[in-house]
Order: structure tokens, then C-alpha cells, then sequence
């Protein structure tokens, strides 16, 4: 689905992703994991296309397209969704509108008939049983006075509405009780099909105990440095990031 | 005296001998004191620093004719201007004049007075005596003088005390086209909320369409006494080739609690001048706006707080969005007194430029001799945020639509400082409204608050 190569990027003249290569397949799960600052945030919004993010070197391709080639937008009509580490507040704007105007223009993009509001709220509520989010939250501004937990399930919504092919998750699981975390993750397994494929980025084992990857890999100074399977997150739980850190120095 | 300004006094001497005579001699010599002070003055230049980013040219320049009567409107466009799905009561103005046909003010509660000055001259002399001009330094403000001259139609509310006036009051001002007179309507507004007291306000200043180069230069007077809540809504969205000015003077009494909204849309150059005295302890004074411009408007807002006792809040979020060649002006000033310790004033200026060829000047003005307060302020001008609409466009918004929708939320942000829930929807629809034919599209959400 996804094949990354020798992918370097700067922010502000800065490199922070020094050569990725990571394929991901339909049906997959893969969990990056890493010390705080090590690039897992950069290399999301990288494969999103934020603008602040300049790639130097290297090539993506999203089911035989070249990702980097795309504005972010034509990148979520082609299947990609990001759920933010940090999402934003759009005060004003209900979260019903926001979600329907994303999902129309997709359907636009793919030829597929616009859905009225009838046909949009109807579906949304079924959507909002899989995060367990009262409907009460369809005419809130979007994130606007929302908790941590709160605004995460809301990604997790926006993702199960707009059915993306990658979904990239980028700490999802911080700031969640141990409740959130499980409705949360309940979530993202239920919107899992052979079809569709996600990225768990993550600085925690404790998220990949819901979520199961199929892969794992530890990104360190913009570099995937070791893969493996889950029992590789198991391993970073009880050793942390260190252990790592020793191997490189050794193989150094 | 320039000779551009011969003809105020050409008409000053028609005024005294048509529509002024009817008035009591104290209300005429108030007008000839004034119209010393306005000689005196002159208008204002860019050399003054109040004035050094709004050019008032134009406005000296134009022969402006005293309107002398109200005109005809179509009764569909005054409800058009009304606050939608809620009672109210109204009185209308149309060029400055007062419109009966137009006022509904069945119902009002014992102990309101809502009445066009001219009456509460003869009704409410004594009131209106006390407290008429006696917030206002007409010396210091040119157009507050020429309006003290003209003196003549405009609001007087009285709310009594401990009465809480349940519905709004729409006051609308409505300006007509003018078929190539150009004329001045000067309005004069005084309001008093005795002790307790609590009253709504939507101030609407609207043009019929068509083509309207006309001059509204309003005077309102707001005496807060204690305890008293009054909340304020301006809306002016008078044409784009019209001329607005308008002084607002707001005195608070202690205790007393002020929320004022000014919504500006409209006109080739609007100034607002916003100036409040904090003459009592625990008041709590809340100044807002939202400007949206576009063309070659230039739409001005200065505020000044004026912080004489202790422990009183006062807060100004003034948000502007910019489009085209136009101009924005936000200077807030807050002058805080050494027994004002306390203070807590917090005073944020935002705008966003649509347009590279967009202008606006901001300056916060904070003189504070007081050691013991929290005063901040923030000015911030800018395009986009660019992650904001990186966050729309991963979800498949186009860069389009998301300027649009976050324009939207931008202004919902200001509009959200609207305590009356009734009014509030109105100034977001007419703001929404507005933001789609500039945008030119529908497909803008309809503002909602969290
Ligand atoms: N917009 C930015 N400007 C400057 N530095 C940035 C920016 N975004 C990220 N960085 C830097 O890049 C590095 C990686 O950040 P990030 O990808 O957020 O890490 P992670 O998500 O793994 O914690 C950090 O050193 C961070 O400070
Ligand atoms: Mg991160």
C-alpha cells in the first residue's frame, strides 16, 4: 500500500528524518516507536504533506502513486488520513460540518454522489457509537473545549467517517484514562478490514497491548534503527529506549 | 475655520430657525457652545496622532446638507434589520429622524422610557438635563462637537431602577439613498440604567441599497449606574460608500456591568471611538468587535478605558478580517489611575489578512500608575494559519474551503463574547452573510458556539 525509501526531511533547515524505508501492506498494522523528539511526529506529517516539512531525498508510493507529489488534500481523497497528536480547534464550525465537508469532497473526488444531511447525520451517528461519543458533540465547534480524551475519540471518528486506506495515528493514546484508551482502541480495531492498513506511532507500549501491530519499528534520530514484531515492543516496555541506544553504540 | 466648513454654519442658522427652535433654551445654547468648539477644532488631521492612520478628508471635503426629514423605507427592509424569531421592541430612525411607523413599543415594563429625544425633551427634561453631554467632551472631539451642535433627534432609554427589561430594544438607524445630496445625519443617543437595572441593546445602522455617499455621525451616552447590567450590540453595516463615525461614551458606576459588541462592516470610513469611565469599585467592563473589510473600506475602532478605582476587570478582544485594498485601525488604550490597584485588563487585537494588499495599523496604549494590577495585551496580524488549514486539508478540504471555514471560526471567536444568546445568532448570521458574498460562495457553515 505504502512504500517509503531513503525518505530525509528538514523543518526550518533542520534534518530530522535521516533516510526512512518502511513498507506497509493492506491489512497490516505497524507500530513506530521511539524516544520523545526522535521524529515519529515528523515523519506523520511528512507522509500527510504539512507544508512547514521539506523532503530532501528519497520517494513515497501510495498504491503506485508518488504521495509527495500530492497537496495533503488530494492525499486524503486518495485514502490517507492523519489523526493529530495535537488536534486543532476550529471554534465556530460544528464538528457535523467539518466532518461533512471532508467526506463530500472526497466522495466527489472518487465520483461518488455527494450525501445530503439526512444521509450524512444518519450515518454519523452510527459512526459515533463506535467511539461511544454522545451525540451532543455533532454541533460542537470542532475540538473547541474538549478534553484530551475527547479530542482524540473525535480523530478516531473523523477517521471512521472518512474510511481512509492508511490511517497514520500519531499518540493517540496520549492524555487517555485507562477507559478512553479502550474505547478508543476498540474503535480503530473495529474500522480494521483487510483492505485498509495503519501506523500506530507511538511513545508507549501500553497503546500496543489494544492495538496489536503486526510490525514494530524503533525510530531514533529520524532513522528506523531495529523492526521486529510486537514482542519488540515488549521488549522497549521493559528495557526502554536504551537498550537500543547500547546496540547501536556496539554496532557502531 | 477652514472654508470647507462654511456650510455647517449656513445650515446651523436653517437649523435654528426650522427644527431647533422647537427645543428648550438649554438645549439650544448646549448647541452654540458646540458649534464654537467644532469652529474652534476644525476637522481632524493625519498630523494628529488619534488620527494619524484614518484620513478624514473626504468627510471635511464633502458638503454634507443637514438632513432635515426622515424619508421613506420599505417595511420589509426595517424587519430585515431585526433581530429574527424573538420579541423586541423597536424604534427606527431614518435619517436621522425619528420613524414612528416603523417603532413598536408596546409592552414596555413600568418604569422604561424608551422615546426619541425630541419628546423626552418635553417629557423628561429634567433627566434628560442631568445627564445630556455631561459624559461627553465635546471640546476634545471634533465630531462629537458637530454632533452637539445638530442636537437634535436620536434615543433616550431610562430604565429605573431594579426594572430588567426582558426584551432587547432595537434601535435602527437607517440611511437612505440620497440621489446625489450628500447628507448628515447627526444622532444623539443617551441611555440610563439606574441601580440594578438591566437592558439589551441592538444598535443597527443600515443603508437601503443603492448608492449612499451619506455621513452618520453618532453620539451615544451610557450611564451605567450601580449594579446595573448593559449590554450593547452595534451592528453597522451601512453601504460601502457611506461615511460612519460614531462616539459611544459609557460611564459605569460601581458595580455596574457593561458588555458592548461593535460589529462593522460597512461604510467607506467608519471610526469608532469607544471611551469608558470606570467611576466606580468592582465594575466589570467588556469591550468587543469584529471588522470585516474588503474594497477600499477603512473601518477604525479606538477604545479607551479609563481605570479610576480598584478591582475592576475589563476585557477587549477586538478581532478584524481583511480582504482586498481595505484598512484596519485598533488602538486601545487603557489608562489606569494609581488607586485603581487590581485592575485586571486584558485587552487582544487579532487580524486576518486575506489579501497581501490589506493594511492594518494596531497599537495598544497602556499608561498604568497603579503597582498592584494585571494588565496585558496582544496584537497579532497575519494570513492563514498554516496548520490549522493543514488540519482541514487532511481531511480532504480544499484550500478553498478551508479559508472559508476557518475565516468562519475566526470570526465566530469574536461574535462568541456576545452574551445575548438572540443577538448573538443575529450578528453571526449577518456575519456569515456577509463572509459568503465576499467569499462568493454559499458553502460557508453557519456559526455555532460551544
Ligand atoms: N516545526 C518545527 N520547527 C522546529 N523544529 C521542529 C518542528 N517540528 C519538529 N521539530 C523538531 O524535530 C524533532 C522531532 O520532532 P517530532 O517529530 O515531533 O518528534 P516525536 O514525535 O518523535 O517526539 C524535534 O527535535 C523537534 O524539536
Ligand atoms: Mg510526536
Amino acid at each position: 500500500m505504502i512504500e517509503i525509501k531513503n525518505l530525509h526531511a528538514n523543518v526550518n533547515g533542520k534534518e530530522i528524518l535521516r533516510g526512512i524505508n518502511l513498507t506497509v501492506k493492506a491489512g497490516e498494522v505497524h507500530a513506530i516507536m521511539g524516544p520523545n523528539g526522535s521524529g515519529k511526529s515528523t515523519l506523520a506529517q511528512v507522509l500527510s504533506g504539512h507544508p512547514a516539512y521539506e523532503v530532501t531525498q528519497g520517494s513515497v508510493t501510495f498504491e503506485g502513486q508518488d504521495l509527495l507529489d500530492m497537496e495533503p488534500e488530494v492525499r486524503a481523497h486518495a485514502g490517507v488520513f492523519l489523526a493529530f497528536q495535537y488536534p486543532v480547534e476550529i471554534p465556530g464550525v460544528s464538528n457535523s460540518y467539518f466532518l461533512k465537508a471532508g467526506l463530500n469532497e472526497i466522495r466527489k473526488s472518487r465520483g461518488e454522489e455527494e450525501l445530503d444531511s439526512m444521509q450524512f447525520l444518519k450515518m454519523l451517528k452510527e459512526k459515533m457509537k463506535i467511539v461511544e461519543m454522545d451525540a451532543s458533540f455533532i454541533n460542537r465547534p470542532v475540538n473547541e473545549g474538549f478534553s484530551g480524551g475527547e479530542k482524540k475519540r473525535n480523530e478516531i471518528l473523523q477517521m471512521a467517517v472518512l474510511e481512509p486506506k492508511l490511517a497514520i495515528l500519531d499518540e493517540t493514546d496520549s492524555g487517555l484514562d485507562i477507559d478512553a484508551l479502550k474505547i478508543v482502541s476498540a474503535g480503530v480495531n473495529k474500522l480494521k478490514t483487510p483492505q485498509n492498513a495503519t501506523i500506530v506511532v507511538t511513545h508507549y507500549q501500553r497503546l500496543l497491548n489494544y492495538i496489536v501491530p503486526d510490525f514494530v519499528h524503533v525510530l531514533v534520530k529520524g532513522r528506523i534503527v531495529k523492526s521486529g514484531g510486537k514482542e519488540l515492543a515488549m521488549e522497549l516496555e521493559a528495557n526502554g529506549y536504551d537498550f537500543i541506544r547500547e546496540e547501536m553504540l556496539q554496532s557502531a | 475655520m477652514t472654508h470647507e466648513m462654511n456650510h455647517y454654519f449656513t445650515d446651523f442658522q436653517k437649523f435654528q430657525n426650522n427644527g431647533a427652535a422647537k427645543s428648550p433654551a438649554w438645549v439650544n445654547d448646549l448647541r452654540k457652545s458646540a458649534l464654537a468648539d467644532f469652529e474652534q477644532k476644525g476637522f481632524p488631521t493625519t498630523k494628529q496622532e488619534d488620527w494619524k492612520y484614518t484620513n478624514v478628508a473626504p468627510i471635511a471635503k464633502a458638503q454634507f446638507a443637514y438632513s432635515s426629514k426622515a424619508g421613506m423605507v420599505d417595511p420589509e427592509f426595517v424587519r430585515s434589520l431585526l433581530v429574527e424569531g424573538i420579541d423586541q421592541f423597536v424604534i427606527t430612525f431614518v435619517n436621522g429622524h425619528l420613524s414612528p411607523e416603523h417603532s413598536t413599543m408596546e409592552g414596555l415594563p413600568a418604569g422604561v422610557v424608551v422615546k426619541n429625544l425630541i419628546e423626552a425633551y418635553i417629557t423628561h427634561n429634567n433627566l434628560v438635563e442631568e445627564h445630556l453631554t455631561k459624559y461627553v467632551q465635546y471640546q476634545k472631539n471634533t465630531f462629537t462637537a458637530l454632533n452637539t451642535a445638530f442636537i437634535n433627534d436620536g434615543v433616550f432609554v431610562h430604565v429605573s431602577a431594579g426594572v430588567e427589561v426582558t426584551k432587547p430594544i432595537a434601535l435602527l438607524f437607517i440611511s437612505t439613498v440620497n440621489n446625489g445630496e450628500q447628507t448628515a445625519s447627526h444622532i444623539r443617543n443617551l441611555i440610563v440604567a439606574e441601580d440594578g437595572a438591566i437592558v439589551n441593546f441592538l444598535h443597527n445602522f443600515a443603508s437601503v441599497e443603492g448608492v449612499n455617499t451619506n455621513l452618520t455621525n453618532v453620539v451615544t451616552e451610557i450611564i451605567a449606574k450601580k449594579n446595573s447590567i448593559v449590554e450593547l450590540v452595534k451592528v453597522q453595516r451601512e453601504s460601502e460608500s457611506a461615511f460612519h463615525v460614531e462616539n459611544l461614551y459609557v460611564h459605569q458606576h460601581r458595580e455596574s456591568n457593561v458588555h458592548i459588541f461593535s460589529l462593522a462592516v460597512g461604510g467607506a470610513i467608519a471610526r469608532n471611538d469607544m471611551s469608558v469611565i470606570i467611576d466606580g469599585e468592582s465594575t466589570e467592563c467588556n469591550l468587543n468587535g469584529l471588522y470585516i473589510t474588503s474594497g477600499e473600506q477603512l473601518i477604525d475602532h479606538h477604545t479607551f478605558i479609563h481605570h479610576i478605582h480598584p478591582n475592576c476587570p475589563s476585557h477587549e478582544l477586538f478581532k478584524g478580517i481583511l480582504f482586498d485594498k481595505s484598512r484596519a485601525v485598533f488602538n486601545g488604550k487603557v489608562y489606569v489611575e494609581p488607586e485603581a490597584q487590581k485592575t485586571d485588563s486584558k485587552q487582544t487585537n487579532r487580524n486576518l489578512l486575506l489579501s497581501d494588499d490589506a493594511i492594518v495599523d494596531t497599537k495598544p496604549e497602556l499608561e498604568i500608575f497603579a503597582d498592584d494590577v494585571k494588565c496585558t495585551h496582544g496584537a497579532a496580524v497575519g494570513g492563514m494559519n498554516e496548520t490549522h488549514s493543514f488540519y482541514l486539508k487532511t481531511r480532504g478540504i480544499s484550500e478553498g474551503s478551508a479559508r472559508g471555514i476557518l475565516t468562519v471560526g475566526f470570526a465566530a471567536e469574536a461574535t462568541q463574547k456576545i452574551r445575548h444568546e438572540a443577538l448573538r445568532r443575529h450578528v453571526d448570521g449577518i456575519v456569515v452573510d456577509h463572509l459568503r458574498k465576499k467569499f462568493g460562495t454559499g458553502n460557508l457553515p453557519d456559526i455555532v458556539h460551544g
